[in-house]
């Protein structure tokens, strides 16, 4: 292809596939982000129900036990509880019905361990720094954070007071971590998920899966968490991408923080946006192809247009220039013509006076009398030239009429018969019988397949052989004369129609029978075109429109 | 001398004049002017019954002349003899009723044969009109 082709191939290219692709790649990504927010919208929606949901059923859990312990506080009195088997006694009431309580003991105002039971030798510990104690003596009943304690294992504790007047004590019991830490694991979903409980310093309360022991600093920026409950996307150290849950519990004492991969539940969401996905690859692919193959169509088709409208020029600039070379022709005719019978008119005038007789009478009269002749002869032969300048320029309009081209033909040859008789140039005549009548004019056509004739008979030379066709071909009637002769050689063949070309001897051709014949198809509708072999001959092609004689 | 009169009419004064000569000596009686103005002239005074006609002359050309002769002696026959073989000139002046259209240079001969024909023409015409030659009457 060449360039302006390419240029214009690459052009229309981008801007097809920059139309077709944009809204359609565009449609495809915008529904592709939204699947994508609108999956997370809901995980997240439904992460942050379940961190509720979790929430209410630890600080249930946690409120049934404080109520529990409160309601026993008021109920019982010092001495009761003071005595270690009554105490073992209720803890195992208590925890009949699985209320997961480690132990249990009476700590008095002054802070001293009254009486305990359970696991641990605590009997007798002074508690009246420790802070659980201080808030339970203030508030009437608390929970603590998780903290070491004398028996230096993670715990926390709920404790609440008694008070009667001026007497007032404090029981307090440990909850079960493993039951307490089972309670918040419940919140975890799928095999990446974590759920973990933290104070307000960022400690974890319970321990987390993958982010690190009770009491550990958590990897939770606490200040960013709103209030109440809410979800974030946020890294994991390890460097997940992870969507959290935070809920507040307990009224903002401790925070319960579940993880999710979203990967892991949106992987089957995500199959509906990967397969749109992969239609939209797709299609974009059919698209480009399609742009491609209309592209080069397209192209195509143009190229083949400019060639043909660019062939068509070519041809009006040839009759064109044959138009202004007859104009000139005819000029030219006229300046010679009338120099020429002047010239006829003083040499016949001096014939008409020196008679026979009276050149008889002169010493070389019979000198003057051939030469006078042979003025005339000139001026004939000069007159032939111009007259057959001014055909070629005639412009006449083709006088039309219904006509047989076969008898045409026929009638052609009989003018030639003879001279190839002579020459012994075996003419056949090959001429469908079924040809339709044309319209046409019948003395312009004879001259040109007289011409056509005569310059095959001339290209043969003696003992040649010409043929001429006659084909109806759809709306064309071809008539062809092909002779044996040497053909027109290559650098020749496109001059031979231009006027007063001639290969023939000088005297023996004007150059103008080609280019008149030429002149004269065009005018008929028609063309007339050579088929060159150069070294086989040539065979020059008339063809006619067929066009009923009735149609005007 | 012939029956009718023939007027030459050529700006090209070599050729008029020889031609002129060598018609009146073959008898035919022939006048020669050298351009259209010359030519209504000379047929208000002298009568003609063919017009040998040049095209392209200088002032009042052939076709104008034509146009002329045709409205004030249509029983005139007019032969038109030029150089230049133009469509048009052709095409106007036969419409214009002129007898023939020659092309330079023409035999003597033929261009007497022409004009006895023009000659033949104009009697029958004349017959039919009721205007016959003038030496006939």
């Amino acid at each position: 292809m060449t360039r302006p082709y390419a240029n214009l191939s690459r052009r229309m290219t981008i801007v097809a596939l920059l139309v077709a692709l944009l809204p359609l790649n565009g449609l495809g990504f915008s529904l592709y982000y939204y699947y994508n927010y609108a999956n997370t919208q809901a995980l997240k929606e439904e992460l942050r129900i379940r961190a509720l949901n979790r929430a209410s059923a630890i600080e249930l859990f946690l409120a049934e036990r404080t109520a529990l312990l409160e309601v026993l506080a008021h109920g019982a009195r010092l001495t009761q509880l003071s005595n270690e088997s009554e105490l073992a006694n209720l803890l195992s009431i208590m925890n009949r019905r699985s209320w997961s309580f480690v132990d249990l003991g009476i700590i008095d105002k002054e802070g001293r361990h009254r009486a305990y039971v359970g696991p641990y030798l605590l009997k007798e510990q002074k508690y009246l720094d420790a802070p659980w104690f201080q808030q339970a003596m203030q508030k009437g009943v608390y929970t603590s954070d998780v903290f070491l304690g004398y028996r230096q294992v993670p715990h926390f504790v709920i404790a609440a007071k008694h008070e009667n007047g001026s007497d007032s004590w404090v029981l307090r019991a440990t909850i079960d971590s493993d039951v307490f830490n089972r309670l918040v694991r419940t919140a975890q979903v799928g095999k990446s998920g974590d759920a973990y409980i933290l104070d307000r310093q960022g400690r974890l309360q319970t321990p987390s899966r993958l982010g690190g022991k009770v009491l550990d600093p958590a990897p939770v920026e606490l200040g960013s968490v709103a209030p109440g409950s809410s979800v974030v996307e946020r890294t994991t150290a390890d460097g997940r991408q992870v969507l959290t849950a935070f809920s507040w519990i307990c009224g903002g004492k401790w925070l319960l923080v579940i993880d999710q991969d979203p990967k892991e539940i949106l992987g089957p969401l995500n199959l509906a946006r990967n397969v749109e996905l992969a239609v939209l690859a797709l299609a974009s692919l059919f698209v480009v192809v399609a742009v491609f193959i209309l592209v080069r169509l397209f192209i195509r088709q143009l190229q083949r247009n400019d060639e043909e409208r660019a062939a068509i020029d070519a041809q009006l600039a040839h009759s064109a220039r044959l138009v202004s070379l007859g104009r000139m022709a005819a000029g030219v005719a006229h300046e010679i013509n009338n120099p020429l019978a002047a010239i006829s008119e003083l040499a016949g005038e001096v014939q008409d006076i020196l008679v026979p007789s009276e050149l008889a009478k002169l010493e070389e009269g019979e000198v003057v009398g051939e030469n006078l002749e042979r003025i005339q002869n000139q001026v004939e032969r000069a007159r032939e030239v111009t007259h057959r300048m001014l055909k070629f320029a005639r412009r006449m309009e083709p006088h039309l009429e219904g006509i047989d081209i076969n008898d045409v033909l026929r009638e052609s040859y009989s003018f030639i018969e003879k001279e190839a008789l002579f020459n012994n140039v075996k003419v056949q005549l090959d001429l469908s019988p079924n040809l339709p009548v044309i319209k046409s004019d019948r003395a312009q056509l004879q001259q040109v397949f007289l011409n056509l004739m005569d310059n095959a008979l001339d290209a043969v030379g003696q003992g040649g052989r010409v043929r001429v066709t006659s084909r109806a071909d759809g709306s064309w009637l071809t008539v062809k004369v092909n002779d044996s002769g040497p053909g027109v050689p290559a650098d020749l063949a496109g001059r031979i129609f231009d006027p007063f070309f001639t290969t023939k001897d000088p005297g023996q051709g004007t150059g103008l029978g080609l280019s008149i014949s030429h002149s004269i198809t065009q005018r008929l509708g028609g063309s007339l075109e050579l088929e060159n072999h150069p070294g086989q001959g040539a065979t020059f092609v008339v063809r006619l429109p067929n066009s009923p004689p009735d149609t005007p | 001398m012939s029956p009718f009169k023939v007027l030459v009419v050529d700006d090209e004064r070599d050729f008029l004049e020889s031609l002129v000569r060598r018609l009146q000596r073959r008898s035919v009686d022939a006048a020669g002017v050298t351009s259209g103005e010359a030519a209504l002239e000379h047929l208000k005074v002298h009568k003609a019954d063919v017009v040998v006609l040049d095209v392209k002359m200088p002032g009042m050309n052939g076709i104008e002349a034509l146009r002329h002769i045709k409205q004030h002696y249509p029983e005139v026959e007019v032969i038109l003899l030029t150089g230049h073989a133009s469509v048009e000139s052709g095409v106007e002046g036969l419409a214009l009723e002129a007898f023939d259209y020659l092309i330079k240079p023409v035999k003597l001969d033929e261009l007497i044969e022409r004009i006895m024909e023009a000659f033949d023409r104009r009697k029958v015409v004349g017959e039919l009109t009721g205007s016959p030659p003038p030496d006939q009457s």
